[in-house]
Order: C-alpha cells, then sequence, then structure tokens
C-alpha cells in the first residue's frame, strides 16, 4: 500500500495553487488533510500526476462572520470548528456533527473543505450543508463561483466541482436563536462513517413549527432533503402524531443502497427511526 | 530442608516488558535494517480460482532498482513444497506453494515476489508483471464444494472434502428417540479474522560465508517455524536461526508457516542480500488465516428435568483454499466437535465433522479454536431446552455439569477433564451479578417495553497439552515438551532462556516470577530470554494455551536444580550439612545461626572458581536445562454472563453488564490473567456482534479494510467484570492451567444466549454470529410480521 510516483507542490498563496492546478489540465489533485486522499493514493485507486498540498496557504484557514453567515476557510481543521465559540453559538448543529467525524486524530488533521469536496454520501458535513442550506465558493483560472448545496453534489465522491477548481469556502447561515437542533446517527462502531445519519433543525412557536429541515447521510448516493416530511411538520405542528407522520415519509423518500454493512430496506428503516429521534430531541432542546 | 515458600508467584508483578514496547523500543521486524537491505513486495492475485498461463516478469525487472523477481516455478526449484500431513487416512494431504503453481485458488494468493531498493519501487515493479488468468468455476461455498458437479482446488485429493472424522459414545438415536424432548438447530458461525496491531512481516538473511540463514518473523513459533525451513530449504537446523523477539499480537494466526516466509528466505539466499517483506493491511486481510466458517447441525435430547440424555451434530468447515502447515485443515472442524459436549455429561454422542475446500484464504487456528463455534451450539441448545422446559437457565446447566464426584471424567470425544470447578463458577457468576435481582430488573425493563437479556455460557477448554495427544488432531509432529535454560552467573544474576515466544501474553513477566521464586533470586536479579532458536533449547512457541504451563514446568524444574546445587556449595562454603540451611534475603545461612550465612553471589562465584570451592566431585558451573511435559494436559474452565439491551429502533446490541468467573487454577500473575481476559472477550463479543469476512459469489473479499471488516474499539466493550477462582490443576507442575484463549471462547456464545434472552418475548432463537444490527432487524422484522 504505497502510492505511485507524483509531483508534489506546496504552494504558500491561493493563486499559486490554483496555477499549479490549471498546468496538470484535471490531472493534479488537491491534499487538504490527506484523510481520504492519503488511503486512495495508497490504494492506488487515485493516480494523479501531481497533489498540491494547501496546508501551507495560511489564508485558507479562518472562521468569519458576515452577511448573517459563518464563513469558513477551506482549510478550516475539524478540530478547530469542534470547539470555536462563533461555531457553539451560530451553528450547534455543525458542532454536534463534527463530533460524529471519525475520532480526535483525524478530526485534528481532517478539513471542512476536504470533507466537503470529498463528497463521502455517509458524511456529516454534506448532510449540514443540506440541512442549513449553504453554499461554497470555487476558485477556478475564470475566478470565484458560489454554489448552493443543492447543486453542488452529483453523487458518490462527485461534485460539480471542475478538477481545476479549488473550494476555497464553507458558508453556512448562522442558525436562528431559540432553534431546535439535533444530529442522530447510527454507526456500526463509534467514529465511523455513518450507516444513516439525519440532521434535523426545527423552528417552533409554540407547538406550531416554522420552519423544520431535515437531511440525510448515508441513505442514497448525495446528502437528502427530506422536503416532504419537512412539509408536514410545517402544517401539522411538532405533535406526537406529526413526528410519526414526517418520520414515515423519510422511509419513502430515501433511496439508500446495500453494502455489507446494511441492506437498502434496514437502512429504510434506519431513516425513519432516526427522523424520529432527531425531531424529538430537537423539539425538546428549540425555544419559542 | 527448609522450603523456602513461594514470595512472587500469585503477585499483581506488572509488566516487565511493558517499559521496553511503550517507549518504542520493542524489536519488530520491521525495526530492523541491515545494510544492503532490498524491499519485497507480492503480486497477488485477482482471481479466486484461474488456471495460470503464463507469467511474465520482464517488465517488473526492466525497472531501475528492482534486484529480482520470483515465480512459482522459481521458487518450486529453490524449496519443497509444503504439506500438511496427517495421521489420520481420513484427512487428504494437499499441497501449499510458496507462490501459486499452475493455478491460484483464491483471491490473495501471492503469485510472483519483487525484491528492490524501496518498497515503493516493489509495489511498481509487481504492478510490471503480466499474469494470463484462464478462469475457473469459483467454488463459493460448502454446498456447492460438495456437489459432485463441482470444481476441485486440488485436483491430487480428488475431492473438496479434505477433512471427515467422526466421534461416538452409546446409542445417540435410541436415546434421542426416546428423550422428552429434543432441540435442534442449524448454527451459522460466520468467517472472521484475528487481525493483530502487527501485520505479518519477515526478514531473511542469508550469510554466504558460513552458509547461515536468519529469518526475523512476526510468527509465534520460531522453533516450528525453524525446522520446517530446514526441510523445505534443504539446510541443516543448526544453519537456520528464526527470531520472533518482539509480535505484535498473534491469536492463533502466526502460529502457522507462511508461503512469504519461505519466499523471503528463497529470495535472500539467491541474491545474497538481506531481504524484508512487511504485509500491509489489505494483505493482511486477504492473506493472514481466517477463522471458524462452520455450519453446525445439531440436537440436544433432555428428559423432562432437564438432564441430558444424548447429543448428536455435525460439523462443516469452509476450510479455504489450502489446509495449513503443520495444523492441517483438521484443526478447526475436528476441534470444534471433540470439544462440543462442553463441561456436561453426555452419556451418548455423535459428532461428524467434515473440512471443505472452497476459493477463499485458508483457515487456520484463532483464539479459542474450534472451541468458540462449540459454546455458542451447545450453550445455545442448553438455553433453547431450558425455555422449552421453563427450566431457568443457570439452573438447567448446573443439573448437567459434570460433578465432583466424576473426574477424572471422559468426554465422549475421549478427553479428559481433571477436577474443575464448573459448577463453582457457575454459581460464583450468579452471586457477582446478583442473578436474582438482574432478572427482576429484567422483568421490569420487559413491561417497559425494552429488550433486556441475560445470557449464560459455562464452557471448558484443554490447555497446556502435553505429549499424549496432537495439539492439532491427527498431526504427526509432537508438540509436547518445552524446555528451560537456567543460567545463574559468576555475579549472581539469572539469565533463563525459553524456547516458547511471548508475542504480548507478558511472559517475560510470569515466568521471571517463577524463575525467581525456583532459585531463590529477586525478580530484578532475572532476565528472560525467548524467541531466538540460536539462543534457546529446543522447543517449537506459543499457542494452544501452553507456554506457561510447559515453559512454567520446566522453569520449576530447572530452577529447582540451581537451587539443589546451590544449597550444596553453600553447605561446603559453611561446613554445614546443607540439609540445615534457610534462605533468607538472598542468603544461605545455618538454621539458628544467622551470622553463619554465605549470599547467593558468593555461591555463584564460587561455583565458577574450581575445585577447591566446591565440595568433592561437584561440577562446576550453575546452569541446568530441563524439559517439562505435562503428559494429558489439564482443564481450564468458566462462566460468562452477558446482560445486553436491543435497541427497538436501531436493533444494535448493547452490553450493559459483562461478568466472568474464571478458573486457570493457581495464577502467576492475576494482572495478566486479567489483561489476557480482557483482550479474549473482546475479540469474543467483536465475532458476536461486529467482525465478519464477507465473500462475494466471484469469491471476492469484500471485507478487505478495517472500515468495512469491524473490529471493535474501547467504546463497544464494557467494563469487564472478571473474578477468579483458583482450583490448582492436580496434573501440572505448579498446578498452572492455560489460559489465554478463554475470553474468546466463552463470549461470543455469552452474547449470543444473551440477545436472544432479550427477544424470547418473540419467539427468536439466535442461530448466526455476528448477530449484527442487519441479521435482527430481519430477524425482528419476521416475527413481528408473524405476530400481526
Ligand atoms: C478512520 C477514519 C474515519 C473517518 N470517519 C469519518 C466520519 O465518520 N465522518 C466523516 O465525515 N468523515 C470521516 N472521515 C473522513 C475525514 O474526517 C475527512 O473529513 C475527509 O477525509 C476529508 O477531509 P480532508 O481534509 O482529510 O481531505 P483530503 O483527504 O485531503 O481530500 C479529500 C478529497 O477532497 C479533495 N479536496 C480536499 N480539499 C479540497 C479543496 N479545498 N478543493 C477541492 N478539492 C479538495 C481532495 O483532492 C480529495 O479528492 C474519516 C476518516 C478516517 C481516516
Amino acid at each position: 500500500m504505497k502510492p505511485p510516483k507524483f509531483e508534489y507542490h506546496a504552494p504558500t498563496t491561493l493563486d499559486e495553487a490554483v496555477a499549479a492546478l490549471g498546468r496538470y489540465g484535471g490531472d493534479a489533485k488537491v491534499l487538504a488533510g490527506g484523510q481520504s486522499l492519503m488511503p486512495l493514493l495508497n490504494f492506488r485507486l487515485a493516480r494523479p500526476a501531481a497533489l498540491v498540498d494547501l496546508n501551507r496557504v495560511a489564508s485558507l484557514a479562518y472562521i468569519r462572520e458576515q452577511d448573517g453567515q459563518v464563513r469558513f476557510g477551506a482549510m478550516t481543521r475539524q478540530r478547530t470548528i469542534e470547539f470555536s465559540p462563533v461555531v457553539a453559538q451560530h451553528l450547534p448543529l455543525l458542532k454536534e456533527a463534527t463530533r460524529w467525524v471519525g475520532h480526535l486524530p483525524i478530526r485534528t488533521r481532517g478539513t471542512i473543505g476536504g470533507s466537503i469536496a470529498h463528497a463521502d454520501p455517509s458524511a456529516e458535513y454534506p448532510a449540514v450543508l443540506a440541512a442549513l442550506e449553504g453554499e461554497v465558493v470555487a476558485r477556478g483560472a475564470k475566478g470565484d463561483r458560489v454554489i448552493r448545496a443543492a447543486d453542488l453534489f452529483q453523487t458518490y465522491l462527485t461534485t460539480n466541482l471542475a478538477p481545476d477548481e479549488i473550494l476555497t469556502e464553507v458558508r453556512l447561515p448562522a442558525m436562528p436563536a431559540g432553534v431546535g437542533y439535533a444530529l442522530e446517527e447510527f454507526a456500526r462502531r463509534h467514529g465511523d462513517f455513518a450507516i444513516v445519519g439525519i440532521a434535523a433543525m426545527v423552528v417552533r412557536e409554540g407547538q406550531r413549527c416554522t420552519m423544520a429541515r431535515l437531511a440525510t447521510a448515508g441513505a442514497g448516493p448525495v446528502p437528502v432533503r427530506l422536503r416532504a416530511a419537512e412539509e408536514i411538520l410545517e402544517r401539522d405542528g411538532l405533535g406526537e402524531a406529526a413526528i410519526d407522520a414526517a418520520a414515515r415519509k423519510a422511509t419513502e423518500l430515501v433511496d439508500p443502497d446495500a453494502d455489507i454493512h446494511a441492506s437498502a430496506d434496514y437502512r429504510r428503516h434506519l431513516a425513519g427511526v432516526l427522523t424520529k429521534r432527531a425531531l424529538t430531541r430537537a423539539i425538546g432542546v428549540a425555544r419559542g | 530442608m527448609g522450603v523456602d515458600l513461594p514470595r512472587l508467584v500469585g503477585a499483581r508483578v506488572a509488566r516487565r516488558e511493558d517499559p521496553r514496547l511503550l517507549t518504542g523500543q520493542g524489536s519488530y521486524v520491521d525495526d530492523h535494517r541491515p545494510a544492503r537491505m532490498l524491499y519485497a513486495a507480492f503480486l497477488r492475485s485477482p482471481h479466486a480460482h484461474a488456471r495460470i498461463a503464463r507469467v511474465d516478469a520482464s517488465a517488473a525487472l526492466a525497472l531501475p532498482g528492482v534486484a529480482a523477481a520470483l515465480t512459482g516455478e522459481d521458487i518450486a526449484r529453490a524449496a519443497k513444497p509444503v504439506r500438511a500431513e496427517s495421521k489420520t487416512p481420513s484427512v487428504k494431504t494437499t499441497s501449499f506453494p510458496p507462490l501459486a503453481l499452475g493455478k491460484v485458488r483464491h483471491v490473495g494468493e501471492a503469485v510472483a515476489m519483487v525484491a528492490a531498493e524501496s518498497r515503493y519501487l516493489a509495489e511498481d515493479a509487481v504492478e510490471r508483471i503480466v499474469v494470463e488468468y484462464e478462469p475457473l468455476p469459483v467454488v463459493r461455498n460448502t454446498d456447492q464444494a460438495l456437489d459432485p458437479a463441482s470444481a476441485v482446488l486440488h485436483e491430487d485429493a480428488g475431492t473438496n472434502l479434505l477433512v471427515a472424522r467422526e466421534f461416538a459414545r452409546g446409542d445417540v438415536d435410541g436415546a434421542l428417540a426416546g428423550a422428552a424432548l429434543v432441540v435442534r438447530e442449524r448454527f451459522r458461525f460466520h468467517r472472521h479474522t484475528p487481525v493483530c496491531m502487527e501485520n505479518r512481516g519477515c526478514l531473511a538473511d542469508y550469510a554466504t560465508g558460513n552458509q547461515t540463514l536468519t529469518l526475523r518473523s512476526s510468527a509465534q513459533c520460531p522453533g516450528l517455524v525453524r525446522d520446517i525451513l530446514s526441510d523445505l530449504l534443504g539446510m541443516p537446523e543448526h544453519q537456520v536461526r528464526v527470531i520472533a523477539t518482539d509480535v505484535g499480537g498473534g491469536f492463533g494466526a502466526k502460529a502457522s508457516l507462511y508461503p512469504e516466509e519461505i519466499a523471503t528466505c528463497v529470495m535472500a539466499r539467491r541474491l545474497g542480500r538481506p531481504v524484508k517483506w512487511i504485509g500491509d493491511r489489505r494483505e493482511d486481510l486477504l492473506s493472514t488465516t481466517h477463522a471458524w466458517d462452520e455450519i453446525v447441525e445439531a440436537e440436544l435430547g433432555v428428559n423432562r428435568d432437564g438432564t441430558i440424555v444424548g447429543l448428536r451434530a455435525q460439523v462443516t468447515a469452509d476450510i479455504g483454499a489450502y489446509s495449513i502447515y503443520p495444523w492441517t485443515a483438521a484443526i478447526e472442524p475436528v476441534q470444534t466437535i471433540s470439544f462440543l459436549p462442553g463441561p456436561y455429561r453426555v452419556p451418548t454422542y455423535r459428532g461428524r465433522t467434515r473440512g471443505v475446500a472452497t476459493n477463499k484464504a485458508p483457515l487456520g487456528p484463532y483464539r479459542g479454536v474450534g472451541r468458540p463455534p462449540a459454546v455458542f451450539v451447545i450453550e445455545g441448545l442448553m438455553d433453547r431446552a431450558a425455555r422449552r422446559l421453563r427450566i431457568d437457565p443457570t439452573e438447567i446447566r448446573l443439573r448437567n455439569f459434570i460433578r465432583d464426584e466424576d473426574f477424572p471424567y471422559k468426554s465422549p470425544s475421549g478427553i479428559v477433564w481433571d477436577r474443575s470447578s464448573f459448577t463453582g463458577s457457575l454459581v460464583k457468576a450468579r452471586e457477582v451479578l446478583d442473578y436474582e435481582s438482574a432478572r427482576e430488573e429484567q422483568a421490569r425493563a420487559r413491561a417497559a417495553g425494552r429488550w433486556l437479556g441475560i445470557g449464560v455460557a459455562s464452557y471448558v477448554e484443554l490447555t497446556g497439552i502435553g505429549s499424549a495427544i496432537p495439539v492439532s488432531p491427527g498431526m504427526p509432529l509432537s508438540t509436547g515438551t518445552e524446555a528451560a535454560t537456567i543460567r545463574l552467573d559468576p555475579a549472581g544474576k539469572v539469565t533463563a532462556v525459553f524456547g516458547v515466544a511471548s508475542h504480548g501474553q507478558g511472559l517475560e513477566t510470569t515466568l521471571a516470577q517463577i524463575v525467581a521464586d525456583e532459585v531463590g533470586v529477586p525478580i530484578e536479579d532475572v532476565r528472560v530470554l525467548h524467541g531466538d532458536t540460536e539462543v534457546s533449547p529446543y522447543g517449537t512457541g506459543t499457542y494452544a494455551s501452553r507456554s506457561l504451563v510447559l515453559a512454567g514446568g520446566a522453569a520449576i524444574l530447572a530452577g529447582r536444580a540451581i537451587r539443589d546445587k546451590m544449597r550444596l556449595i553453600a553447605g561446603h562454603l559453611l561446613e554445614a550439612d546443607p540439609a540445615d540451611l534457610t534462605l533468607v534475603d538472598g542468603r544461605y545461612a545455618v538454621r539458628g545461626m544467622p551470622d553463619r550465612s554465605v549470599a547467593v553471589r558468593q555461591i555463584a562465584r564460587a561455583a565458577y572458581s574450581g575445585a577447591r570451592q566446591l565440595p568433592k566431585g561437584l561440577e562446576p558451573g550453575l546452569e541446568a536445562t530441563k524439559f517439562y511435559d505435562p503428559y494429558y494436559g489439564t482443564a481450564s474452565n468458566a462462566t460468562h454472563v452477558a446482560v445486553v439491551e436491543v435497541d427497538r429502533g436501531t436493533c444494535e446490541v448493547k452490553t450493559l453488564r459483562y461478568v466472568v468467573v474464571e478458573d486457570c487454577g493457581r495464577m502467576v500473575n492475576p494482572l495478566i490473567v486479567d489483561g489476557q481476559v480482557h483482550g479474549g472477550v473482546a475479540q469474543g463479543i467483536g465475532a458476536a456482534l461486529l467482525e465478519e469476512i464477507v465473500y462475494d459469489d466471484h469469491g471476492q473479499l469484500l471485507s478487505g479494510t478495517l472500515m468495512d471488516y469491524v473490529v471493535p474499539s474501547a467504546c463497544e466493550i464494557p467494563m469487564l467484570e472478571v473474578h477468579h477462582l483458583e482450583t490448582p490443576s492436580p496434573v501440572t507442575l505448579g498446578g498452572f492451567r492455560g489460559m489465554g484463549e478463554g475470553g474468546t471462547i466463552g463470549a461470543p456464545a455469552a452474547i449470543a444466549n444473551a440477545v436472544a434472552d432479550a427477544l424470547a418475548p418473540l419467539g427468536i432463537e439466535v442461530a448466526e454470529l455476528p448477530v449484527s444490527p442487519e441479521r435482527l432487524f430481519r430477524l425482528i422484522g419476521r416475527a413481528e410480521g408473524a405476530k400481526r
């Protein structure tokens, strides 16, 4: 398990990085935390001609509040996010999700940009991006473009980032104060990728629900927004019957795949169970 | 003569190897980089079953930095094929070539080998080797393999049925026909693999000057590997040295000879340069021996009061592609059927067993060998009978255990159990758990709609096997002895050398405790060497829960020989009758006259200082080598109790409490016993809930990474409550019983029984392990569907 030969670039500015990437016409890969890319290289499943290492591009690591959003430089480590007071205050769902990402040493290296660009369908960050209707900024030879969560994820491990584009920033709208949120996940072992995970957010006024958000991890090739289930809550409120109906709806909305750990039926079942648990907990913490 | 009481045996002495290992100063294979060393990589088969039409390594050899490439035919010219012979006529002997010869029989089988200046280069070169395969029909499982129309893996055997044995006692058919109740089940224990922290690896160095071969290997049995390598390579044994000082786990999987060891030696001899191969995790999951993988169809007949009248069973093991050396393909299936009757009085029995070749990695020993499935089966049947008869599961066991008055008890398969605490361990486990309260809590939980269950498993295992019984059934090799060489040097310090080899068990500590007590010196003055055939007396290695019993026995004998001689010399120096001497604080003194004394150090110096310092006629020196053979071996036993809850939504099993009451006879070091139980139970819980080797219909390994082969982490293992009984073995020196494997033997059954108990209201039985959430989802879905 040793990678084949590749060239290695370690630029210190974003412009240099974009230029280096451009020179290989799609045959180079960006190296962020390396927590997914290194195994792919070692298994020789990825054989890029070159790596462009972003770890020395200092301008890509930040957490900033701007225009009602929290903006993350792509190279911000998951560990930094886990302990950021800004995240704790404005994006408690992201903070909760971070604790489900691998183990401490993995989060210490792994980045928010890498997790989203990698687009593992079982990963937590893409589900949060979908639930919060976030967006990302990509920089290519032709400049910056902003991509909405709904447009970003194409299929397994595939985004609509061009091979010569670098994801530079992740933008998540600050969650309203008093919002209810929860991330429920089932994995076979602590720290593993989710078999199924559900990210939930609810804004309540008494028993009424003014906004519900539900997104999946592990229940299909991309994170799925469970809009029809959200609508049940927004229409029928947050009582037990509505939660049950939303959970049932969730099982109909997902179209999961099977692998050696879980059949499609079992994953569908889990989507319902976890939707119910996530909503119940989210409603429990919601004020209003 | 005053007997000096043991001081260290029984004490919780901290592991003496840990400071070295925990500060990164261990001596593992990959820590060694001799000058001029080359790195090896193997090309492995992508096909499960195919004929090899052509192997062309020329493009690999053309890469700068590549020193050599070997194919199956190259090896065949340099080494004899490996054949694991058996004395049992119904066990077929087949060849296991180090590099595939003519055909490949499983995905991951080594086909060719490259040695190059770096591992990176070696892997680049391996990619350039061209192999033309002609795919053959894939033999996916035992059912298919036994079909007369099936492809045959080993043409010379003529059949895929490599092992067939039967054990019988009494008229079991009559007994079952007349039984008040017969419970039956088809049990399935899926394929597992041990997953050692250190992958397999080896470093071979052939010294052309004196024609000696040195192999460092991550192996449990350096002596055994030395013997067979010398045979296969046609080199005298005293010119072959095998070293396995620090080994990062073995669990049985490193007790066999591996193709890479032979190939690396051949490569090193051919090039006259050191060659190192370190297996990576992918190679490990593909090619280290797998375990268990059995179907057991079993029937248990009982009287109305739950007493057993007969047991009838058939084991079918998927032994994979090759019969491994030296244990043969019989080890797993024959052990399972031999140990099936458990710690119970089973008056009539018929056990049939089969080992069937398929296109998967070879099956080998893994902690517990045969007994984790055997205990899963017998304990599962006991619970089924108890449920049907409405007898408490602990009660039905107590009614059937071999009783104190029955020892020594000959089991239906011919194994003799010495005095053991079958009843005692269960009674104590009930007490530790507070069984009645646990049942009350379960009743409350059930009323609240929770699925809570309590599972019990009792077992007995044969450990410390001597020369009367082959460790693996039918194996012609005798592994019934081990030796210790103990040397007291002129400075009064002790070096004790053993042929067993520690790979995590803490033998450097436990054997030092025994030696210190027997010789009569502080443990600080004892150094234990092991795992190097050049320095140790003849021995095979560490496996089958034997090392403390056999090497410990040898240490007692050799230590006593040294002590007796010291006493003679002390008597001479003090001009006293040796029988009048006592040993206190490192000095021999004349009884009642403490000022007439001589220190161990003075005795040691005298021993090496010529005739005048010694009693007339006494040979100088203080060194002894003693062999020990416990002849039959001894029994160890335990009862495990698990309390689990099945999540009603996710179907996940959470282990809430886990109690072990084990009896390994006289304990040398309770701290180490606890550690062994912890590790064993963790592996057993992994086997019960998480771990499974999965192949698809084409024989491709789907669980080929540690994301897919899920071993438990600390988070998945509950706090373990380990308690001990100490029934000294009546048949071993020191009263020791082996205990390295027990944890893994009891845990799968205890968890399975607990899950079944939790789901009893739904009428669910657990007949398949691991009982993964997916399987439970299906079982529960079916049961609830049936109820509706
Ligand atoms: C044992 C283990 C367990 C894990 N468990 C989880 C888990 O439970 N949940 C989870 O979500 N993740 C998990 N991970 C993944 C990990 O946490 C990272 O989030 C993930 O690997 C990607 O982040 P990275 O920074 O390491 O990216 P890298 O591995 O460096 O890159 C991943 C991919 O994204 C591309 N890329 C990276 N950054 C950019 C960028 N700025 N622009 C364009 N392309 C880019 C790379 O070229 C590469 O293709 C686990 C990893 C391991 C090793």
